[in-house]
């Protein structure tokens, strides 16, 4: 004789009810409340950012005087050096070609670089010629500071 | 540099001149000066009449006779050295950085 089979049936006491209803987030602060702390926030917020940027724009401004200040005397500083540099460079010449036949400073064999400018006009030509007598180093130094400006 | 295209055509006529060297501080004066001589003298006297002057430009465009000179200097420089003029090859210390 087959032993009884046993028929799946629901728990003693019946099943869960099923939960259908939703369930709200518990509320921490009202509408009012959060309104209240957004605004706020935001009037502080903005009050430190009017501090700073007031800050700020007294700082450019320091800044741009002081530029204003000290640009003169660099330009002047930067003059002066070149003028040095130039001389230098004219002396050096001059003891340099003193015995390449038909060379006069600062011409091409004699044959000036401008010929219908007078004779005190100053050419300031260019970074290669003020390193003329120097390393290709001194030279390469300044382009590649000047390049990556 | 000439004035004129080197090759003259309809459409080079049709546009003109539209390169110039106005807009390069450095050579804009010697342009004006050339240009005001070319005008006074006409083209083909303007040719001999203006020579200095289109050279001087030609000259301010290219650098040629500029670098002409740094390379003799550059070539003496080493000959001397080589031959035991000069001590030192170059100019101690070179010019500074922030001089130019």
């Amino acid at each position: 004789m087959p032993a009884p089979k046993t028929q799946d049936l629901p728990p003693n006491g019946g099943y869960q009810k099923i939960k259908f209803v939703r369930v709200p987030a518990k509320t921490l602060f009202s509408g009012f409340q959060i309104i209240g702390a957004y605004v706020g926030i935001t009037s502080f917020a903005a009050y430190i950012y009017y501090l700073t940027y007031k800050q700020i724009q007294r700082e450019e401004i320091e800044m741009r005087s002081c530029k204003l200040a000290l640009m003169p005397m660099l330009i002047a500083e930067r003059d002066r050096e070149f003028l040095k540099q130039v001389r230098r460079n004219r002396d050096e010449e001059s003891k340099l070609m003193k015995n390449v036949p038909g060379w006069v400073t600062g011409t091409w064999y004699g044959e000036p670089i401008y010929k219908t400018k007078p004779k005190d006009y100053f050419d300031e030509g260019t970074w290669d010629d003020l390193c003329v007598h120097s390393n290709y180093r001194t030279s390469a130094i300044r382009q590649n500071f000047h390049l990556w400006n | 540099m000439p004035l004129t295209p080197f090759f003259r055509s309809p459409f080079t006529d049709f546009t003109g001149g539209l390169i110039n060297a106005q807009h390069y501080d450095k050579c804009g004066q010697f342009e004006l000066d050339v240009v005001e001589c070319l005008e006074a003298y006409g083209q083909d006297r303007g040719k001999l009449k203006c020579r200095d002057l289109i050279e001087d430009f030609n000259e301010c465009l290219t650098m040629t006779k500029r670098t002409m000179r740094a390379l003799a200097m550059r070539n003496e420089r080493t000959k001397q050295y080589w031959s035991g003029e000069l001590k030192e090859k170059y100019q101690n210390p070179g010019p500074r950085i922030d001089s130019f």
